[in-house]
């Protein structure tokens, strides 16, 4: 896209996003809509600047955090060397390949009666949950990732003296699965989010249970304030991740 | 051990194949220190095949290939140019140059110098920190033929290096080669199925063809080229020994000693 394409298209975007605000609230205000539903869109910031002081945002958003990156980490982590050692070693292939095709279809969600079950309604029943469905990703895409790479990277190891194992992991299958591997990751970072607040709604204190209590309460202001703040979370993270993937991966643009 | 004119390079016996299928058989082949050898033969006789065998990236069904040690430090016994450069988009020119080195207990300036002595040789000093995919295809087979020469090997193997280049850019990485190869110790087997190419550069071409229909190639000749180094397509002699290796490669050919 040339400069000025882009700049129109930044503009569209913001001008219907302002005119979509701008209906909302209007249809509010004249009654067209009615007010126990949604929230006016002018009382956000100050639902939200409340919460803040309240001290509430910043505890339910460190906790959700916490689950979140707890859960990424391990998912992602065993998703990738699970993955990868699929795609690199026949032997544990076959022997896992039946109980992977079983366990795949079944949705991280599913998985909430076991986690209660075993770790009780606590934490780490969240990054449980949440680690089920960063794994899966990060499992498929990097065994799907070092499946695809060119035998001929592996020959010409060979050729030069680096056929053993760990040598063409370290040379070849990680740096040439990279791609790969990072989309899966990024993938996960939006998997994780919503799970988040799934494994939350069952009472595990952060941001899904802050919106349950409000949307009890009827405040629909203070669900749209968290339903914001998991946009702009899940922004922050993307934007963080896709600068280290830019970095990681400035071979191949 | 090696005494200096025991060949470099012994093929004795040997057959090759992939399950049932056998490709090549008693191929007995001998390769001379600093000698250039150039195999032809039609599209899918076996040249890569065979060559992958010498280099030990295969294993004969029957009969064995000796590469004779390298004795330098620090260097391996062979190394290979392959068809397409397949540098590896993910490392610097000079990391890949770099790639044989590792494992060889040198430092990693060691190492880095070392990278730099092959490419100057094919003239891309220059480009030594840049990304394979920012070179052209003719800068990407120099650095496949640079990453080769950085091992210092005994035999360099060449899997027809300069079919996929365009006329011109061959022809200049032609020449080079035979400037370079007045420069390195190394003995080279390069496999083409251009035979003028193979005049050009070689000191003997290895025909392998098969005797008849279906049955595996093998070496039908090996032909002398005498002409002195910097050779021209006009120059006399070079098209008899063009037309006598394309007598040769035919499958209907009867095999006849040649030597020149
Ligand atoms: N991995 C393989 N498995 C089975 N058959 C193979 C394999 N590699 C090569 N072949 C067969 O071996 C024969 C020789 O192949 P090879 O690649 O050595 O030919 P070539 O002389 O190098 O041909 P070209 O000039 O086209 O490169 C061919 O018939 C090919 O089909
Ligand atoms: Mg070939």
């Amino acid at each position: 896209m040339t400069r000025p394409a882009r700049h129109r298209r930044t503009l569209i975007s913001a001008v219907s996003l302002a005119t979509l605000v701008t209906l909302w609230e209007t249809a509010l205000r004249v009654g067209w809509l009615p007010s126990n539903l949604v929230p006016l869109p002018s009382q956000i910031p100050g639902v939200l600047w409340a919460e803040v002081l309240d001290g509430i945002w910043l505890d339910v958003v460190l906790s959700s955090l916490s689950h979140y990156s707890i859960g990424l980490v391990i998912g992602s982590v065993l998703g990738i060397a699970v993955g990868m050692a699929a795609a690199l070693l026949p032997r544990f292939d076959a022997a896992h390949s039946w109980l992977a095709r079983l366990l795949r279809p079944i949705p991280p969600l599913a998985w909430i009666p076991f986690a209660i079950i075993w770790f009780g309604v606590t934490e780490t029943a969240a990054a449980f949950i949440i680690s089920i469905g960063v794994f899966w990703i990060n499992y498929f895409t990097s065994y799907s990732a070092v499946r695809a790479i060119d035998d001929g990277y592996y020959e010409v190891a060979r050729a030069f003296g680096q056929g053993g194992f760990s040598a063409r992991l370290a040379k070849i299958s990680l740096p040439a699965a990279a791609p790969g591997i990072l989309g899966g990751l990024r993938a996960g970072l939006g998997q994780g989010w919503m799970t988040v607040v799934a494994a939350e709604l069952f009472g595990i204190p952060g941001i899904g249970q802050r919106m349950m209590e409000a949307s009890g309460l009827l405040a629909t202001d203070v669900v749209v304030v968290y339903m914001l703040t998991i946009a702009a979370l899940y922004a922050l993270f993307d934007f963080l991740f896709m600068r280290i993937q830019r970095r990681v991966l400035r071979w191949q643009q | 051990m090696n005494d200096a004119s025991a060949p470099v390079l012994t093929a004795r016996g040997v057959r090759l194949g992939f399950a049932d299928d056998v490709v090549l058989d008693d191929i007995d082949l001998e390769v001379a220190p600093r000698e250039f050898v150039a195999m032809v033969g039609a599209s899918g006789v076996g040249k890569s095949t065979l060559l992958r065998a010498f280099a030990g990236l295969l294993a004969p069904q029957r009969g064995d290939v000796h590469l004779s040690t390298a004795e330098a430090s620090a260097s391996r016994d062979c190394s290979m140019v392959f068809q397409a450069p397949r540098l590896f988009p993910w490392r610097r020119v000079r990391a890949n140059v770099e790639l044989g080195l590792e494992g060889l207990g040198l430092s990693r300036d060691e190492r880095r110098t070392r990278a730099m002595e092959p490419l100057s040789l094919v003239g891309l000093e220059e480009l030594a920190e840049r990304w394979p995919r920012t070179l052209s295809g003719g800068q990407q087979q120099r650095v496949g033929i640079a990453r080769a020469l950085a091992v210092r090997p005994r035999v360099l193997f060449m899997d027809e290096p300069f079919s996929a280049l365009d006329a011109l850019t061959r022809q200049r990485l032609q020449s080079e080669l035979t400037e370079l190869r007045q420069r390195s110790d190394a003995a080279i087997v390069f496999v083409t199925h251009d035979i003028e190419e193979a005049v050009l550069l070689a000191d003997r071409v290895v025909v392998l063809a098969k005797p008849d229909k279906g049955a595996p190639a093998t070496v039908r000749d090996i032909v002398t080229i005498d002409l002195p180094l910097a050779r021209r397509r006009e120059q006399s002699g070079f098209r008899d020994h063009v037309q006598r290796l394309e007598q040769h490669i035919g499958v209907a050919a009867t095999p006849e000693e040649t030597t020149s």
